[in-house]
């Protein structure tokens, strides 16, 4: 039986409101959490073309290569995607019985802007990018921290202007 | 003929021969159109070398897809007049003057935002009790003195009684307004004796041809004052005449070139030396006229401060060369550093380097250079469903609709108001949209997050025909203005609900621009738009799960560009890795792995994605062909590592034929 639908917006919204409020931050001042936002194994991410093989990845090259950076998301909108997505477990995949209303995948679609270094004078780039956010698999969160439910399961950044 | 003014202006360009960053940016342009047009798969390593797919078994020759595509768009030719057809005569227009003598005219925009805030106060006021759309102003420019502006028929009348109305302590006239009429030119042929508009026209036009050099790309407006043919005309007899001249001018230019592109072509440098010039308020229509002006020369004129150039300050974001040499302001403290500021691509001020062309290059520089897209659509799904969708889009949503969407589907659409441009054009307003915007930063209530999600064929029919009209350029022949990306995902909802584990299908975001051609002016905006689609019962087999839109304002696409290749190999990020799931790490290996295998797609299982990828694992372990290799997989209960047992057995007793191995291996 499929859930109410207000259930449905209510949980995928505020999912995708963490998550932007949360990933965004990361990248300009917490990269080294950045791995901790991805699903192991990922699937396809990209960041202006360039295929990033998977979290690890990702955090490797905002510690490494980036430059301080500052995200201004200015829009952003998600769907729900499965309703009944196939969680895994480490048994296999969830039974009937062991799925909840979480067990979702979402479509987020962010609009905004970025600027490479730390001057305020360096140019505004738009970027556009898009995630596929699927269940977290793991119960157990990291020591201390707040379990994230979704993870990054694929990803696209576009600079756009 | 200044020569000191000739001579700088040629300073600036030619010191533009040698500005890697921008040549460079230019050069791989047709490059760029292969990657835009997206429709290679294989974007690793070759691309960027000529020829383009030759050898590779992988992909569809370029030739073919864009014969394909050339087909799709020449069947649309009919509809290359539509636009005009509806694009015109939804509003009237209005010329007010009196404005400049008001205490607003001293605002550093020269009041023009208070004056239409004052107007559309007053028509607000005489409109009937709150019924119908806000009364505003939905266009408006400056002709010299005069603030032409334009509003929806239905409230000529009460704008007219505006006429006479006190603004700012001046008294503001305000006249019906026929654009075709040409006041400018009437007036000055009236104030200067000649005969007519027409001859006016013909004399600037000759002015101007004079004073245009075509090799060069230059337009000579200096000494303007001393102009034999000007003074003829009595253009500076009287300050009316003055101030109206110079619009004028401008517009006898745009209307000697039939289309806009042209016209901007045309000119790169503009000398404005030595007029006397104290402000900018009567030229300041030049920068519509060339919005895109790499050197510009106002040598020996009056400018006080950066005041003075002020309604400049978001205009010629092209600028590569400004000669102020000459005016106080360039002794100013601030001087370079507000021109800096003001002119991103500035190179050259006051015949001093600025800025490297390496310097500019940094600026726009990103630490991960943009690559061709991402296009992995091995069936030609996406390929064939862009190339339906967005002609669609334009002509016929409420057919496109049936065609592809169904009762799951959702479209939701989210306007960014604030995203960066790529040229200080004005926005349009987002009225038309803004009320169904589904930006989730702004809408907070759970009510309103609902209804601007919109499932199903109707809710999306009804919400599509509320939206303007719209035309997007033809992906063939303007390749460069879309990026399109695809790669396949798992986990999406089997509408046949056959498959617990989900179906694959395929992530596919488009960014582009359109055309909004629903007011009586052209808009041009820029759009995100990401599809999800899957198997299903639509056209070819498939279903869009979901459609989730962003538009903003015009930002050009060089952002997408790609970029050099040096720089990529210097600062490309780590290794890429593939994950053990993505097959798009085996080709080089798998030169016999035909379009698909072991990718997601849609009508593909999951548990069909797994034997193959499996399969080309035991291929590239062995250097069996793909059918021996599910051969012994499938003998083998699809476990890998029996399967490897088993061929080193069958190997050592010498029992597999050579053509159970890839040619050249055995």
């Amino acid at each position: 039986m499929a859930p109410p639908q207000d259930q449905l917006t209510k949980i995928s919204t505020e999912a995708t409101t963490e998550f932007v409020q949360s990933y965004y931050p990361a990248l300009q001042s917490n990269r080294a959490a950045i791995a901790s936002f991805y699903d192991k194994p990922t699937s396809t991410i990209l960041f202006n073309g360039n295929t990033v093989a998977d979290g690890n990845a990702v955090q490797e090259i905002f510690v490494n290569q980036m430059p301080p950076t500052h995200y201004e998301v200015q829009s952003y909108d998600c769907q729900i995607i499965n309703q009944t997505y196939p969680t895994p477990t480490a048994t296999g995949m969830k039974l009937p019985n062991e799925t909840t209303i979480k067990d979702i995948s979402l479509l987020v679609i962010v609009s905004g802007f970025v600027r490479f270094g730390e001057s305020r004078d360096l140019p505004q780039r738009g970027f556009s990018e898009t995630f596929m956010l699927v269940p977290n698999p793991t119960a157990d969160a990291p020591k201390g921290k707040r379990r994230r439910e979704w993870l990054i399961q694929t990803q696209n950044f576009r600079l756009v202007v | 003929m200044p020569i000191k003014n000739k001579k700088s202006t040629q300073g600036g360009r030619s010191g533009t021969s040698d500005r890697g960053g921008i040549r460079k940016r230019g050069a791989p342009k047709r490059i760029d159109r292969d990657g835009d047009m997206a429709m290679v798969p294989d974007n690793s390593g070759s691309r960027g070398k000529k020829p383009h797919g030759g050898s590779g078994g992988r992909g569809q020759p370029r030739g073919k897809a864009l014969d394909v595509l050339q087909q799709a768009i020449s069947s649309h030719d009919s509809q290359a007049n539509i636009r005009h057809g509806k694009a015109r005569g939804n509003l009237e227009h209005v010329r007010i003057t009196g404005w400049k003598d008001s205490k607003a005219a001293s605002n550093p925009d020269g009041g023009i935002e208070s004056l239409i805030n004052f107007l559309e106060k007053k028509l607000e006021s005489k409109l009937e009790p709150k019924t119908g759309p806000r009364a505003k102003i939905s266009k408006s420019r400056v002709e010299g003195d005069t603030f032409v502006a334009s509003i929806r028929p239905e409230l000529m009348g009460r704008m007219l009684q505006i006429n006479g109305f006190s603004f700012a302590n001046a008294v503001l006239t305000i006249q019906k307004y026929d654009p075709s009429d040409q006041p400018m030119l009437s007036e000055i042929s009236q104030n200067g004796g000649t005969s007519s508009t027409a001859d006016t026209k013909a004399k600037m036009t000759n002015i101007l041809r004079r004073r245009y050099y075509q090799p060069n790309k230059l337009l000579d407006l200096s000494k303007l004052g001393n102009d034999p043919d000007l003074n003829a005309m009595g253009i500076f007899s009287s300050s009316s005449t003055e101030s109206k001249f110079f619009p004028a001018l401008m517009k006898v230019w745009e209307m000697n070139f039939v289309d806009p592109k042209t016209r901007e072509e045309a000119v790169e440098s503009v000398s404005l030396a030595d007029n006397q010039l104290a402000n900018i308020a009567v030229i300041t229509t030049l920068s519509q006229a060339f919005p895109n002006l790499k050197n510009l020369d106002m040598s020996n004129n009056n400018f006080k401060d950066a005041n003075a150039l002020l309604q400049w300050r978001w205009k010629f974001q092209r600028l590569e060369f400004l000669d102020l040499t000459g005016s106080p302001f360039s002794a100013e403290p601030d001087f370079k550093d507000t021109m800096l500021k003001w002119y991103p691509q500035l190179r050259v001020l006051n015949n001093v380097e600025v800025r490297t062309a390496d310097e500019i290059a940094a600026r726009k520089k990103t630490p991960i250079p943009a690559q061709a897209p991402h296009f992995v659509d091995e069936s030609q799904i996406a390929q064939n469903f862009v190339k339906a969708f967005f002609p669609g889009y334009d002509n016929n949503r409420n057919e496109l609709v049936s065609q592809f969407y169904d009762n799951h589907t959702t479209f939701s659409f989210n306007v960014n108001v604030s995203a960066p441009r790529s040229q200080q054009v004005e926005t349009a307003p987002w009225d038309p949209y803004i009320k169904k915007s589904r930006n989730l930063l702004k809408i907070n209530h759970l009510p309103a997050r609902m209804s601007r999600a919109y499932s199903g064929v109707e809710k999306i029919r009804e919400i599509w025909s509320s939206l303007p009209a719209t035309r997007h350029p033809d992906i063939a022949s303007h390749p460069e203005e879309w990026l399109i990306e695809c790669f396949p995902i798992p986990g999406l909802p089997d509408s046949s609900g056959q498959s617990p584990t989900g179906v694959g299908g395929l992530l596919i975001m488009v960014h582009g621009k359109f055309d909004e051609i629903a007011t009586s002016k052209v808009e041009t905006r820029s759009f995100d738009r990401t599809f999800i689609v899957g198997p299903g019962g639509g056209m070819g087999g498939i279903r869009v799960i979901s459609d989730i839109l962003c538009l903003r304002a015009y930002g050009g696409h060089e952002a997408w560009i790609v970029e050099n290749p040096p720089a990529i190999s210097a600062a490309q990020p780590a290794p890429v890795v593939q994950p053990a799931v993505q097959p798009a790490a085996i080709p080089a290996a798998m030169p016999a792995a035909p379009n698909g295998y072991g990718m997601a797609a849609p009508g593909k299982s999951d548990a069909q994605v797994q034997q193959e990828q499996l399969v080309m694992q035991l291929s590239s372990k062995t250097s069996m062909t793909l059918q021996y290799s599910e051969l012994a997989l499938s003998g083998n209960g699809w476990n890998l590592e029996a399967a490897l047992k088993n061929f080193e057995e069958l190997k050592a007793q010498g029992q597999l034929p050579p053509d159970a191995f890839l040619p050249g291996t055995a």
